[in-house]
């Protein structure tokens, strides 16, 4: 079933309100206690669906490019309204471009994320920016946040995200390849999280004692995994994703919680506890912190960093991560891709060289 | 430490006077017997050019001395400056550093050195050529000081604050950092809020690096001073009024610098004073920036600060001015917002709502207004690679000027900074046909 089908399903079968979602972060814990779909609008990849795209310049981002295209060609309009995240200058430029210069005109809200590490002043922000959000939802989906409602939402999203974290440090006991787990993963861009939840269990079962992916280890990182057949390749060349650093899926699973309450609060303690971001202006260091976390626990013998071009974050944090993976002697591959559909053949050719690479280290080591 | 101030107290006080004094004898000794002409396509040079190359190369000069001195902060230039300044810091903008390397022409290898410590060329140019010039220890200014402190402010860009970030790595030395929520439709409390919690912890940082009590009194004097220099910038900006503009919207991005470097200083307000004094009576005598002007441009973006002087003459050559920018009259703008009788709340508001900080119908608006103000008939919107906050929607814009107000618009594809990243012959071909169609 295709977003639009199952956007209407659900509207059908729960009159259930859909808001369109553009990366990455957002408090979907409040839309699911609310009652409201997220359906998250990652570009969506391959050529622009439409005219619009030439109303933003080529040298932004094709996330940003492609979503004006789709959202302006009527792509989203099975949605009841837009949500956009403060990710970074292009994705808040096209919320303006929308709101004020037409293409759109359903609702829109707008959920500002403080930059840079953990103050007083942002965590107050985060409490009060939230509350602002609930109260325009509220007002949007027509029913007022029950913290119960809201209690059991949070814990129905950490069962999720403590799945994907089994999921996660066990992946080489999945027999699963990386193309059907991360079809699997991305589903939850869209699915009502309980069914999300219950295809992510049906895949923890499968889980065995013994090891099933034999291949090269490898850490990915970037945004978004787009084009998706990237895992085909790097399947095909004998590598398998160990560790996911991409800010669509691994950089949204908090795996472990100081905090056991399920209330706001849990939603402002979540935002400083979810793993470093470069669109969250998470200190690079911690981020370095992180990726040898990732490789220690995986065994991952190499990083490819996946990014999209003219993503100023990411390629902020490249610098650093070069240098560090350097002096641990890791293995890097740097891919640059703009949403196309499929990967390019040099892509590939590079992808397949670097597995080889890595492999003959392996081997020599 | 002592050594040092009293290095940077003769420097300040004695040398750069001579120097800078020295060198505006020579230079009007030059012009005296070469006589005081203008150079056609362009009127006679303004007298305030040569004092305001005395006042930047002083501040630059006191610059060299002043780590060791005195604190030293690193500062984007939409920071509220004045916190800092009410504490004695010596204040450095990489941003006016950059465009001087841009203007120099010293951006390529600047930029490949940045490059080649993995700085991707989709970045910033600014943000290329300063970590290049701090890699490399290259810059034109002879030397710039060591900072203690980074203060950096996302009202222009997120970018500033991952640029500073890699800049207060490499000097191992603390970042501040006023974030402003962008105003999509109104200013919310909680932005307000955010922002004033922000400034307390802004105080608190400079009073750890400075070991010195913060005074709200010597912020009210500041902050006057500051709301005089953006009020006599507004002022000449608006001698652009009048027809033919007294100067160019070229000249007005050079001496923009005190502005941005230097507000809330006397020496910034002693030479806005004499500029204005200066374009005034030029307006009233109907002196021109250009000899004949026959058609009225506005400008939106940063310059194309290494390709300035070739747009500049083409223009002029086909008696196109360039009255009004929007980046010039952005510190205007925001000098409107303050009031020393109300310091926190008013830097708070000048600060978040500024042009690359507020949505499009806003800037929209603001233009509108000045196509109107200055008696506009055609508008150059440079499409700058660079700056993504400043450049996404100006298509859109282009489409509702042309709309709204009959206005001819050209969308110029550019970059701020770096020469690489753009099409010299394209762009004057572009520009050239842009002039034809108001024959």
């Amino acid at each position: 079933m295709n977003r639009n089908a199952y956007i209407d399903e659900q509207k059908g079968k729960f009159q259930r309100k859909a808001l369109a979602v553009l990366p990455i972060y957002y408090p979907k814990e409040i839309l699911t206690a609310l009652d409201i779909l997220s359906v998250e609008l990652w570009g969506p990849p391959g050529p622009p669906r439409g005219a619009d795209v030439g109303r933003v310049q080529a040298y932004v981002c094709a996330l940003v490019r492609n979503a004006l295209a789709f959202i302006a060609a009527k792509g989203v309009d099975k949605a009841d309204g837009l949500l956009f995240p403060h990710t970074c200058d292009s994705i808040q430029g096209l919320a303006s471009v929308v709101a004020d210069m037409g293409g759109w005109e359903k609702p829109i809200f707008n959920y500002v994320h403080p930059k840079g590490e953990l103050r007083p002043s942002a965590k107050r922000f985060v409490t009060e920016e939230l509350g602002a959000l609930v109260a325009e939802l509220e007002a949007f989906g027509g029913q007022s946040l029950e913290p119960s409602r809201l209690k059991e939402a949070i814990e129905l999203h950490r069962e999720i995200d403590a799945v994907k974290d089994t999921l996660r440090i066990r992946r080489k006991f999945l027999p699963q390849n990386d193309s059907q787990l991360y079809q699997t993963l991305r589903r939850g861009e869209y699915l009502w999280p309980e069914e999300h939840l219950q295809e992510l269990q049906a895949l923890q079962k499968d889980l065995g004692n013994d090891v099933a992916q034999n291949g090269v280890p490898l850490l990915l990182s970037g945004i978004v995994p787009e084009p998706m057949d990237i895992f085909e390749h790097l399947n095909a060349a004998g590598a398998f994703v160990a560790a996911d650093d991409y800010a669509a899926i691994g950089r949204r699973i908090i795996g472990t919680r100081m905090d056991t309450n399920a209330n706001m609060d849990s939603l402002v303690d979540d935002r400083f506890a979810a793993p470093p971001c470069s669109t969250l202006s998470s200190d690079p260091k911690s981020r370095l912190h992180f990726l040898d976390k990732l490789l220690e626990l995986s065994g991952a013998k190499g990083v490819i960093m996946h990014t999209i071009a003219f993503c100023e974050p990411e390629l902020f944090d490249i610098p650093a991560i070069k240098v560090h993976l350097e002096k641990r002697n890791i293995p890097l591959l740097m891919l640059e891709t703009e949403m196309e559909s499929e990967c390019s053949g040099p892509t590939i050719t590079r992808i397949e060289a670097f597995v080889e690479m890595v492999e003959s280290y392996r081997s020599a080591a | 430490m002592i050594t040092r101030r009293v290095q940077y107290e003769v420097v300040k006080r004695a040398v750069a006077p001579i120097v800078t004094n020295f060198e505006t004898w020579q230079k009007r000794t030059k012009r005296l017997l070469k006589g005081k002409k203008s150079k056609p396509p362009f009127g006679p040079p303004l007298e305030s050019v040569q004092k305001l190359k005395s006042l930047m190369t002083r501040h630059y000069l006191e610059g060299r001395y002043a780590d060791g001195a005195v604190p030293v902060a690193w500062v984007t230039s939409g920071f509220p400056v004045e916190i800092l300044r009410a504490m004695g810091f010596h204040t450095v903008y990489p941003e006016n550093h950059a465009a001087l390397c841009g203007v120099q022409r010293l951006v390529p290898d600047l930029s490949s050195a940045a490059e080649e410590a993995g700085y991707s060329r989709s970045l910033c140019s600014y943000a290329r050529t300063d970590i290049g010039s701090v890699l490399t220890g290259n810059t034109p200014v002879g030397r710039l000081p060591k900072p203690d402190i980074l203060a950096c402010c996302t009202n222009i860009c997120q970018t500033v604050l991952y640029w500073y970030r890699s800049l207060a790595n490499e000097f191992g030395v603390p970042l501040v950092l006023i974030d402003t929520p962008f105003v999509y439709r109104k200013m919310r409390q909680h932005d307000a809020s955010y922002v004033g919690d922000q400034i307390k912890e802004l105080i608190a940082a400079a009073e750890k690096v400075t070991g010195k009590r913060f005074s709200t009194e010597k912020l009210v004097e500041v902050l006057s001073l500051s709301t005089e220099s953006t009020r006599l910038w507004g002022e000449c900006l608006e001698a652009s009024r009048s027809k033919p503009a007294p100067w160019t919207g070229i000249d007005g991005f050079f001496h923009i610098a005190p502005i941005v470097t230097m507000r809330g200083s006397h020496a910034c307000n002693a030479y806005y004073r004499h500029l204005r004094d200066e374009l005034q009576h030029r307006a009233k005598n109907g002196i021109g920036g250009i000899v004949k002007e026959k058609h009225r441009l506005l400008w939106d973006n940063l310059p194309i600060w290494f390709g300035v002087r070739d747009l500049s003459n083409q223009l002029a050559q086909n008696d196109f001015n360039i009255v009004v920018t929007t980046y010039t009259n952005a510190w205007a703008e925001a000098g409107r917002r303050m009031d020393p009788k109300r310091p926190y709340e008013s830097i708070n508001e000048a600060y978040t709502r500024v042009l690359l900080n507020e949505n499009l119908e806003a800037r929209l608006e603001l233009m509108s207004r000045l196509c109107k103000e200055y008696s506009v008939d055609g508008v150059l919107l440079h499409s700058d690679r660079s700056c993504k906050p400043y450049s996404v929607g100006q298509v859109d814009i282009k489409d509702q000027l042309a709309k709204k107000l009959g206005v001819k618009v050209l969308l110029l594809e550019a970059d701020h900074n770096d020469p690489r990243a753009f099409a010299q012959e394209q762009a004057s071909n572009r520009l050239q046909a842009f002039m034809e169609s108001f024959e």
